[in-house]
């Protein structure tokens, strides 16, 4: 599904990646764990589309498609999601508009018709429901005065209402105290199947406790530098990445 | 001071501080001074006016309507008068106001001497009223409107100009409006003012307002063109004095696109301890467009206790657009809360991100966020049928938008 070879990304003068590979085939969670400034948000970014986040060599292929020459509408009108670290707030634009527009986009793209309202907000008010949250959300402003949780929670309900087939959680677990992770968890393993896929960015082994996670990689230095089954996280958990990074070094 | 104009108040000019950015040579050749002009000329309105056929006038908005064609009552499109409402012919006034140059009065000035009548109203103490007053601009105007609120009593007015569609196109009207406003004690006003100009309508006007003890006004406006095409220009100038310790909220909201142009200045004072002014101003310049708003706030020495808040932002979404948004503070006592701020800024690119990210196409995006930008200052509108019909009207300048607002 995801093909990323020789990945390299600047942000300003900055190569954050530098040589990235990953392979993610449909069904597979992947865990991309590493220390601070390692690289893991720019990719998340990079596969998104940011702007100021400069792909200077390699490739993505996405379902066997040039997922870099997309623009980011474009990407994510094909199935590609990013679950952001930090999620703006947007006041004055409410947050059912912005689902319902979101998933009219991605299914004009599939060529099929409008949501109809009534099947839209009886799916919106399911997934809130799984996402514990109250319907007093839907006429907020997007992520307008909510807590840290609540934003996260937010945005796992846009996934949740979007069905992505590929998404990309970028620190989905910082700033949730334990009961919201499992909340946010179990949001994210109701999404789990055979034919799509989720890239988790982590600096914790916790949310791998509650999202099992199908293979595990270290990226430091802008370059995976270990890949393994999920016992690779509880290791880096007990040892830190020195131990990897001398390695690599 | 007494501030009574002569014929002898200079014309102001781009030089003058309060009228840099003013668009001055919209209105250079607009002949408000000559009498002739006038395209009806009535000393008494009679009903034998005829109707207005190719006017199209909008849905009402309130109980009472008034509709007013270039400057002059027209009482078939009217509703009956009462008692209330009066028309009186053009009449001299004296209006004190400190710290006020002359200059920004000139077309005040030229609103007395060339005003055709002055539509009055009295709203008796302890009473209500709905009214909307709707002015239409064919060719050149100088309407008068006189409100008097009187103690414990409530108005709510609906004004808006609209320049007239006609079998030929949309009129190239010019209009000067002069408006006095007085609260007595504990009267309240909530007052939205909606300029939606077309063709290439240019408005000027002056708004007097004068708050007693404990009375409360809450102004919502918004001014734009009827399309992006449009170049009409305006100009607003208002003087607020509290004269007591009353609450003021001056919410306005402008969209300038193309070549169109929109500046205010805004004077208010505070001359009695204890007063209070939110001020909010939210502009988009787009394409070519130019917007200019200045927050004059003044509080005099003995107006200890004054709170005032300023919230000036705008948003150039276009190469060539201009805004400038300034806030002034002028302040003669230690004992005030004064809060200001003002910036203009570009499109916020994280939030355009993020809409991106959710496959939102960026037209829509950018859209989407201008609405959200003017919103501060729309949602403060009470009325739902009101703010739709304002919303709907802004599709062409936020195509996308509308959608957004009607899903709510």
């Amino acid at each position: 599904m995801l093909e990323i070879k020789d990945l390299r990304t600047k942000v300003g003068d900055r190569e954050v990646l530098r040589g990235l590979n990953l392979a993610v085939r449909p069904g597979e969670v992947h865990a991309i764990m590493g220390p601070n400034g390692s690289g893991k948000s720019t990719l998340a970014y990079t596969l998104a589309g940011r702007p100021g986040y400069e792909v200077s060599g390699g490739s993505v292929a996405y379902r066997g498609k040039d997922l870099l020459g997309l623009a980011p509408e474009e990407r994510a009108q094909a199935g590609v999601f990013l679950g952001f670290q930090y999620p703006v707030e947007i006041p004055g634009v409410n947050n059912v508009y912005l689902l319902k527009a979101a998933l009219n986009a991605a299914r004009k793209h599939r060529g099929l018709p409008e949501v109809d309202a009534f099947e839209f907000l009886t799916l919106v008010r399911d997934k809130m429901k799984l996402m514990q949250m109250d319907e007093s959300f839907l006429s907020r402003g997007v992520n307008e005065g909510f807590s840290g949780g609540e934003k996260k929670r937010n945005e796992i309900l846009q996934m949740l209402v979007l069905e992505p087939t590929l998404a990309l959680l970028d620190e989905t677990d910082s700033g949730l105290d334990i009961d919201a992770l499992k909340i946010v968890a179990h949001g994210v393993n109701t999404l789990r199947s055979a034919e799509r896929a989720i890239v988790l960015v982590t600096h914790y082994q916790r949310l791998l406790d509650y999202i099992k996670p199908d293979h595990v990689h270290v990226l430091a230095r802008g370059q995976i530098i270990k890949s393994g089954a999920p016992e690779l996280a509880l290791e880096l958990e007990e040892r830190g990445y020195d131990w990897l990074l001398g390695e690599a070094a | 001071m007494s501030n009574t104009m002569t014929s002898a108040s200079r014309r102001p000019t781009a030089r003058d501080e309060n009228w840099k950015y003013a668009n001055l040579r919209a209105l250079e050749r607009v002949p408000f001074e000559d009498p002739t002009t006038a395209a009806v000329v009535l000393a008494e309105p009679t009903s034998a006016q005829t109707t207005l056929d190719d006017i199209a006038l909008p849905a009402r908005q309130a109980k009472l309507r008034v509709v007013l064609v270039d400057g002059v009552l027209n009482l078939a499109l009217s509703d009956p008068l009462p008692d209330t409402v009066q028309i009186k012919p053009a009449r001299q006034q004296t209006l004190e106001t400190a710290g006020i140059s002359s200059i920004d009065r000139y077309f005040f000035a030229l609103n007395q001497r060339r005003r055709q009548q002055t539509l009055e109203l009295r709203v008796a103490a302890a009473t209500q009223l709905e009214l909307e007053i709707l002015c239409i601009a064919r060719s050149v105007a100088q309407p008068a409107l006189e409100l008097h609120l009187a103690a414990d009593s409530r108005l709510r007015l609906i004004e808006r100009h609209l320049s007239a569609e006609t079998s030929t196109g949309t009129a190239d009207s010019a209009t000067n409006l002069a408006i006095e406003i007085k609260l007595a004690k504990r009267a309240r006003l909530d007052w939205l003012r909606w300029h939606r100009l077309a063709g290439k309508a240019r408005h000027i006007e002056t708004l007097d307002l004068e708050l007693s003890e404990a009375a409360d006004c809450e102004l919502v406006q918004l001014t734009t063109g009827q399309s992006t095409t449009d170049t009409v220009s305006s100009r607003s100038t208002a003087f607020v004095r509290h004269n007591g310790a009353a609450h003021l909220r001056w919410n306005v909201a402008a969209l300038a696109d193309g070549s169109q142009s929109h500046d205010a200045y805004v004077h208010i004072e505070h001359a009695a301890p204890g007063a209070h002014t939110e001020q909010v101003f939210r502009g988009i310049a787009s394409g070519r467009g130019r917007l200019g708003f200045n927050g004059h706030m003044r509080v005099n020495a003995d107006a200890i206790g004054t709170r005032s808040e300023q919230s000036l932002k705008s948003l150039l979404a276009g190469g060539e657009a201009e805004a400038n948004v300034r806030p002034q503070l002028e302040i003669y006592t230690d004992a005030v809360s004064a809060s200001h701020g003002a910036t203009v800024g570009k499109l916020d690119t994280d939030m355009l991100f993020y809409l991106l990210s959710r496959g939102i196409e960026p037209a829509t995006a950018e859209s989407l966020l201008k609405w959200a930008f003017i919103s501060d200052v729309l949602a403060r509108l009470s009325d739902s049928d009101l703010r739709h019909e304002i919303e709907a009207s802004l599709v062409s300048q936020l195509p996308g938008a509308i959608a957004a607002r009607g899903q709510s």
